[in-house]
């Protein structure tokens, strides 16, 4: 029925899709006809009218021409995109381009890691699903092509002096970029094409081709976007000294980092997204098995990249402090400060989202209920740090409630407000969101080595003492000096991540050959779950919109940061309620777009088009006839 | 009537945008203008100049980015209520003009004790106060605990003034070995 009623829609949506890319098509082109440059008209010797006005008219036109041609190439600073404007057409593209690349960049890295295990393990599961992961990657590699190309000539017909100085720094970088772009599409088709046709080590490694590829351009696109905040290896006026450095700037590989780790908790929570909408699709409980399956490994994809995600992302801020502290203040006690607000809002709702699902998930395993009593403490933990987490410092309150609190400030919830509070909050939020996960790991198991005991006594003692850790040091922050303060969040993520892996390794060897209480029955899951992922999809999607904002808003009326001012008229930096509307109508175009994807993706899966009897009938009387 | 999956899932894809998007309008709105060009009269007086080394601060300069004005408790940077009365003894031989000066065209030559470094070079990109600009917001600064004494005429040793050579960077030494005077929270530099 469903099925059904989405043909219906899609054979709706199609030509209406054809039709307003066609009244674009033809209004850019009557545009670029409009603003043509035409050779004066001449008539025909025989029909010159030889009257005074007629000559008059003649010199006019002539001298009109004569000035046309007298007239001075002059080089254009900046060009203007029409009704939203230069800056937003920009940045919506720029946007769509990276959200692609993200997908398109993540996607083989855990498809590779998936079609490893199963050559591995030998189970043809994992090397179905790493291909149905690899299906979503060729439409969405054309899209960012697109969106690449797309983006260039934006940035060469709106910003074409600051294109043309990121061209002289960067212009040996561009050539290996090329060449690398096509090696991409070499390893990404055969990686594709080639599925099952090759030995499966000749496989895999077109898959590590394809992903060291994919690295490499986005590092190198990386070094482009990272110098315009953070320029090094040039003069104070912009002359190049040093490519190599104006490459390896302070920002690049702190970006590099957070964003390989950044696509893979996207990608994973996108092909989550399509698994959700192939398990709400599916007739056979069969299919709603596979899909339940391929987006539990999405989500799990997603949210193990997620949890060091922040720690990625302190090493930048460290390093955009290091680079300038104008810069690190603007962003977290200036401008840009409420943002971050926002930003909790998001990250709270993804933690309270991925705990959700593990938690649903959870009852697909038989023997569950001794482990389900100590969600409702887990909920409790993760919603005090979530609030925690999303209380600004300053409350937006009105000049008497500011009187009465004796400042903008809450007498006490304004504590909660500053760094040593928030760093503890997201700190116990990962190790919460670690804790489910390691429930959920152990539902229907049970530990069958001699050192059971002693091992979950060891692993629970690890998270006391990083719990106690995170909080001492946050509550300790309060007391002492900033030099001391700033410094206290290095021993903060550091005993959470040690917590983390050594927990994570403890666990790997108490539950090798556990004994089993129940079966996982994939595809028995509420029909909810389905929806939390595709939540999530959009909330990653969002924050990715979001925090992109930041890292480019950040330089303000910059193009490059203390080099290059930006002097076109959207050099201001817009509100906050005006860049999350321009990330939502982004967010909204990808998810169309991924939905077309998604559509192209699953024709593969289509029976093949058959011919109604009548015009198979239709057929052989013709055929008939002819004989 | 049963919801086509499709028109659901969107209704999902569109609440939650229009949710974040709601989310984006409850912070406050403010739109940051690139600092405006300032030409500054050759005839200001010292009270012209200390409004408009207020402007500054507030603006071009982005000083309140970082410093306060009577605050107190566990601050990243120096406060800056009385620091006129500080300035005039904070290192020997300079005088509060100078040691303002100093303080935005070299500022990592004195680190206020208690404090990391982190100011900016005032007359360099980003933030490129002109010498005159960097007048009015000593102007400004003096009013914080003294009187305004500077005109646009005044030379300090970094705009052609005495040239004095500037002190290596210390963290909290004073040249000439005298020791500093104890730190104070919420000091500029």
């Amino acid at each position: 029925m469903n099925g059904a009623m989405n043909r219906k829609v899609l054979i709706i949506l199609g030509p209406v899709a054809g039709i307003v890319m066609f009244a674009g098509a033809v209004w850019m082109a009557s545009l670029l006809v409009r603003h043509e440059y035409r050779e004066p008209y001449r008539a025909p010797a025989a029909a010159v009218d030889a009257t005074p006005r007629a000559e008059g008219v003649t010199a006019e036109k002539a001298d009109a021409e004569t000035k046309a041609r007298a007239k001075p190439y002059v080089e254009a600073e900046y060009r203007t995109f029409p009704i939203v404007g230069s800056r937003v057409a920009i940045w919506s593209v720029a946007q769509l381009h990276l959200l692609f690349a993200a997908f398109v960049l993540a996607v083989p890295l855990f498809a590779f890691i998936i079609e490893a295990i199963g050559y591995k393990t030998g189970d043809p599961r994992y090397d179905r699903l790493a291909y149905e992961f690899t299906k979503l990657l060729s439409v969405s590699f054309s899209l960012t092509a697109t969106f690449g190309a797309f983006l260039t000539f934006m940035l060469v017909i709106l910003y074409p002096k600051f294109t043309n100085y990121m061209m002289s720094v960067f212009s040996p970088t561009f050539l290996p970029y090329v060449l690398l772009f096509f090696f991409e599409a070499f390893f990404l088709y055969t990686y594709y094409y080639g599925w099952g046709k090759f030995h499966p080590l000749v496989h895999l490694g077109l898959g590590l081709g394809l992903n060291l590829v994919g690295t490499s351009i986005m590092f190198i696109a990386n070094a482009w976007l990272t110098f315009m905040m953070s320029p090094r290896g040039v003069s104070e006026t912009g002359a190049v000294l040093s490519v190599w450095d104006a490459v390896y700037n302070y920002t690049w590989m702190p970006i590099n980092v957070h964003r390989v780790i950044a696509n893979i908790a996207f990608g994973g929570s996108v092909a989550a997204a399509y698994a959700a909408f192939k398990f709400l699709q599916a007739e056979t409980d069969e299919e709603r098995a596979h899909y339940d399956w391929m987006g539990y490994i999405g989500n799990f994809v997603a949210i193990s990249a997620f949890l060091p995600l922040p720690f990625a992302g302190y090493w930048l801020a460290k390093e955009i402090y290091a680079f300038s502290q104008t810069l690190g203040l603007t962003m977290m006690g200036g401008a840009f400060s409420w943002l971050f607000i926002i930003q909790a809002v998001l990250i709270g709702n993804l933690f309270l989202a991925a705990n959700y699902y593990l938690w649903l998930g959870m009852g697909r395993v038989e023997g569950v209920q001794p482990l389900q009593k100590f969600i409702k403490y887990l909920l409790i933990g993760i919603t005090l740090c979530f609030a925690v987490w999303a209380t600004p410092r300053s409350i937006i309150a009105t000049v008497s409630e500011v009187r009465a609190m004796g400042g903008s400030a809450h007498p006490v919830l304004g504590y909660l407000g500053v760094m040593s509070a928030k760093n503890t909050a997201v700190n116990i939020l990962i190790l919460t969101t670690f804790m489910s996960f390691l429930l959920y790991r152990r539902t229907g198991k049970i530990a069958t080595v001699t050192w059971a005991r002693i091992g979950h006594t060891v692993q629970l003692a690890i998270f006391a003492a990083a719990a106690f850790v995170v909080i001492f040091l946050g509550i300790y922050g309060y007391f002492v000096e900033a030099t001391v303060r700033i410094r206290l969040s290095v021993p903060q993520v550091s005993s959470v991540l040690i917590a983390m892996v050594s927990i994570t390794v403890i666990d790997v060897f108490l539950f090798r050959g556990a004994a089993r209480t129940g079966e996982v029955h994939w595809g028995k899951i509420p029909r909810i779950s389905q929806y939390v992922l595709i939540f999530i999809a959009v909330t990653f999607t969002w924050l990715m919109g979001l925090m992109g904002y930041v890292r480019s808003g950040l330089r303000q009326h910059w193009h490059v940061y203390g080099i290059m001012r930006d002097r076109s008229p959207d050099a201001f930096t817009p509100s906050l309620g005006f860049a999350t509307k321009v990330v939502s109508v982004t967010v909204i175009e990808f998810f169309l777009l991924i939905g077309v994807v998604f559509w192209i993706a699953s024709l593969h899966d289509r029976p093949d088009f058959q011919r109604t009897p009548k015009k198979i009938r239709q057929a052989e009387t013709h055929e008939a006839e002819l004989t | 009537m049963t919801v086509p999956l499709i028109a659901r899932i969107g209704a999902l894809v569109l609440g939650t945008t229009a949710f974040y998007t709601y989310v984006g309008q409850m912070v406050p709105q403010k739109e940051v203008q690139p600092p405006a060009e300032i030409v500054l009269k050759s005839d200001l007086t010292t009270a012209d100049m200390v409004k408009v080394g207020r402007e500054i601060m507030e603006g071009k300069g982005l000083c309140f980015t970082c410093h306060t004005i009577g605050k107190t408790g566990a601050l990243r940077f120096p406060d800056l209520a009385g620091v006129d009365v500080r300035a005039k003894s904070r290192e020997a031989g300079l005088t509060d003009v100078d040691y303002f000066a100093q303080a935005m065209y070299e500022p990592n030559a004195f680190i206020v004790p208690g404090f990391n470094p982190g100011m900016p070079t005032i007359n360099k990109p980003p933030v490129g106060l002109t010498d005159q600009e960097i007048l009015c917001v000593i102007s400004y600064l003096q009013t914080l605990g003294g009187t305004p004494t500077v005109t646009l005429q005044t030379k300090h040793r970094y705009n052609a003034g005495t040239a004095t050579p500037a002190a290596p960077p210390s963290q909290g030494a004073s040249p000439g070995g005298t020791q500093p005077e104890a730190p104070l929270k919420g000091e500029k530099r």
